[in-house]
Order: structure tokens, then sequence, then C-alpha cells
């Protein structure tokens, strides 16, 4: 015997446009605790040249998406790296920990913002609520933690780190 | 009850979260998790399932205890579902359609069926050249073994979530949203508690051929392990004669997503229409 178990969130919810569903993991600080526990790490932000981004996209096939390079150099002489990928309807802020070698010794995800649907960039389809009050109705921003549904692809970050493994190659290594 | 913490890293080729009430307890789960990937990943060259898939069809592959366990769950599916789910014919599939990679030395598939494959404890060999893809199931199996690793570890409330393949345990549910694929809007909300619910969504490609005929775009089933409700939720798509049957002997049940974002129960009546 199946008991009925599915509850249909109200329609209002259904309809509403493109929001953000934003879930934080850790803040860098918080990163940097649990990846680098009990050692100082130093900033050692920098500028990636024109010639640096050309080495990186040529070793690891990801073109860096910003030349700000987040690093933090840790006393074992380990690197500590945050970075941030765009999916296609996700934005991730990750973090990297490579040992003093340039190899992965963890990797957190920091934080992930998902918008729902594609009609967020769409500005037509927007149009039609602009002026309009949803009231207490509309879970905007509503925490929904624990989602199930369409497996999403953790490549953009694989391809990250790859790319990250590359800086520390070309940029890092010798720094 | 204080907020639990959270932690979420890329495996199993997706985004696996994990929530408790204890630190170490999250650690355990993402080292089991870690396991599973690194024994059942079939783009890892040295994983259980591409030894199994390059030599297997030569001799006997020897693989880890979990490995065993993980085929051995497959095929009590396949048994079940009268071929429905098939890690032997998904494999043969997934390389055909290039969504894993062959290795170099890897033989191209021409086992197409699940007896193609045997298992005697720990001792695994194909009987011509095939090819397996337990990601039907390793999500879900991952899942189990991380929930097992929590409470070893002394957590009393947790949560892992596979990409969608999610167990939750403790005194007090968790309230889980299953999100329209096309969308990516919440869509169904529920509560749930030592129990397991998977999701399995068809995007960019036709369902025409699968339950429902093209009107859905996911199914979702709620059951007692992660393990079996990620291999029924194939076994839901697929859709054999006694599939009613199957999901009541496992306790489970069953809804799916239309493309016009309706919700489906699946029950016999909506199998014959």
């Amino acid at each position: 015997m199946r008991r009925s178990w599915v509850r249909l969130l109200p329609v209002v919810a259904l309809a509403m446009p493109g929001s953000v569903q934003a879930t934080v993991y850790l803040t860098v600080d918080q990163a940097q605790s649990a990846m680098f526990p009990r050692q100082r790490l130093v900033a050692a932000f920098r500028q990636l040249q024109p010639g640096e981004i050309a080495a990186i996209k040529k070793a690891s096939g990801v073109a860096p998406q910003s030349k700000q390079l987040q690093a933090w150099r840790a006393q074992d002489g380990g690197w500590f790296i945050v970075d941030r990928v765009i999916g296609k309807h996700e934005f991730i802020t990750y973090a990297v920990a490579l040992t003093r070698d340039g190899a992965v010794r963890s990797v957190e995800i920091l934080d992930y913002r998902e918008t729902y649907g594609g009609e967020i960039r769409n500005a037509n389809w927007r149009q039609q609520f602009v002026g309009k009050r949803f009231g207490s109705q509309l879970q905007l921003d509503k925490d929904i933690k624990n989602i199930s549904g369409a497996t999403l692809s953790s490549r953009h970050v694989t391809d990250g780190v790859r790319r990250l493994l590359a800086t520390w190659q070309v940029v890092l290594r010798n720094g | 009850m204080a907020e639990p913490l959270r932690r979420c890293r890329p495996l199993l080729g997706t985004f696996v979260e994990v929530a408790a009430d204890r630190d170490n307890a999250i650690e355990a789960a993402f080292a089991a998790i870690g396991q599973v990937h690194r024994l059942m990943s079939a783009h890892e060259p040295d994983s259980d399932v591409s030894r199994i898939n390059r030599f297997g069809h030569v001799r006997e592959v020897k693989v880890h205890e979990w490995t065993a366990r993980a085929i051995e769950r497959a095929f009590s599916w396949s048994k079940r579902s009268k071929g429905a789910f098939d890690i032997v014919a998904a494999g043969k599939a997934a390389i055909e359609h290039g969504l894993i990679p062959r290795h170099a030395d890897q033989p191209l598939p021409e086992a197409a069926h699940w007896t193609w494959l045997e298992a005697q404890g720990a001792c695994v060999r194909l009987l011509k050249p095939g090819c397996i893809d337990l990601g039907g199931i390793a999500k879900g199996f991952a899942v189990d073994r991380a929930v097992e690793a929590m409470r070893r570890a002394g957590a009393t409330r947790g949560l892992v979530n596979a990409g969608g393949d999610l167990f939750g345990f403790g005194e007090e549910p968790w309230t889980v949203a299953v999100v329209d694929p096309l969308t990516r809007r919440p869509a169904v909300e529920f509560r749930l508690r030592n129990e397991a619910v998977a999701t399995s969504a068809i995007i960019g490609g036709s369902s025409a051929h699968l339950l429902g005929g093209g009107r859905l775009l996911s199914v979702t089933v709620r059951a007692a392990t992660a393990c079996s409700a990620d291999a029924l939720t194939k076994i839901v798509w697929a859709a054999p004669a006694n599939l009613r049957e199957l999901l009541d002997q496992a306790g489970a049940s069953a809804f799916g997503i239309r493309a016009d974002g309706q919700i489906e129960d699946i029950s016999a009546e909506a199998l014959a229409a």
C-alpha cells in the first residue's frame, strides 16, 4: 500500500521569475582553516600577464575566467587558491589546496548560486512581472537546501581545477 | 535544532553535498564517496570498473568488496526487472554514445546483456569483450556507504546528496525539494526521514521510447536505500511489465514531472495510459 507523499508547491511558486538559489558552504577564512589547519597563510595575489594566460590555456585547455589570481602561500609551501567558474545556470566559488609539489590536496565548494530557469536572461519574459507584487506568497529567496532533480555536472569545476594546476606550473611554482 | 554543518565537493561527476551534526562525520562521508569514485569511475583507467572493461574478457579481475557488492546489487535488479536494468547493456550504449571513454587497451564492447558478466565473490570476468557502466547505481551506492560511515562516526542526524540521489537520517525529518529539470524550479516538496530519494531526468534527449512516451522529463523514486532508489529510477523509465510489483516489493513509490510541469503519479493507471 502506497501512501501519497507528494505535496505540490503553490502555483505561485512555480510561476516565479528567474530567481537565485544560493548556498554558502564555507567562507574563505573557514576554508583556509579546514584545508590548512594550524597553518598561517600569506596572501600572494597577482595579476596574470597575457603570456601567462596563454600558457595556462595551452597547458590545461581552459582559459582563465579572471586575470586576478587569488592565491595564498602556506607555511609548508602549499598553496590555497580561490577561484570561480560560471556554468550554464550556475556560479560556483571553490577553493583548491595544493601541496608544495603542485598536487591537489583537496577541493571544497565555497558557494553555489544557481538561477532557476533560463528566463532570467530574457528581458521580455521578466517584464511581465515588473510592478507586480507577489507579497509573502512569492518565496523568491526561499532557502531550499536539499534538492533532487537532474544531476548537475561538476565538469566546470573539474576543468577549473585542471586550469589551476596549470596556473601553479606556469606562475606559482617558482614564485 | 541548530543548523547542521554543510559541505560540498565535486565527486562522482557531480556535486556531493553532506550535512551532519558532526565535523568528523562529514569527513567520513566524503572519504566513503571518494572511495566509491576511485573504484567505480569508468573515467579513471585503473578503477575496478575500468580494469573489468579493459581485460575482464581475458582474465578474472579481482575487485574491492564494495565493487563486488555494487555488481551484486545490479544483478539483483537485472533479474527482478527482467533485464530492464542492465549494467552491461548500459556500458555498451555509453561507449557507443561517447558518454564514457574507451581506454587505449580496452576492446570494443560486444556483450549487450548482463548475463555475459560473471562475479564470484571479488572475482569478476566477462565471457566476451564488454563494458560495464555502474553509473545507474554507483551514486546511490555511494550515498548509502556515506550514510553508514556517518553513523559509525557518531552522527545522529545527517544528509548526503549526490547530484539528486539523497538519503536523510535522524529524528527530525529533512525537507527535500524536487525541481523541474527544465526550469530548475522546485516543483514538489516532501519530508524525508531515514529514507532515500533519487531523481533521473532526460534533458536534451528524447524520452519518446521511455515511460510516458515523451510526456515525462524526470522520474523520482523514494525507497529505503539510495542504491534501490537510484536503480529504480532507471527501471521506472524502462517501464517493465512488472514495474508496479517491483516498486511495491521494494516499498518504493514514484512520480514523474511532465514537460508541461505537471506531476504524474506513477501508478498502474498511469502506466496503462
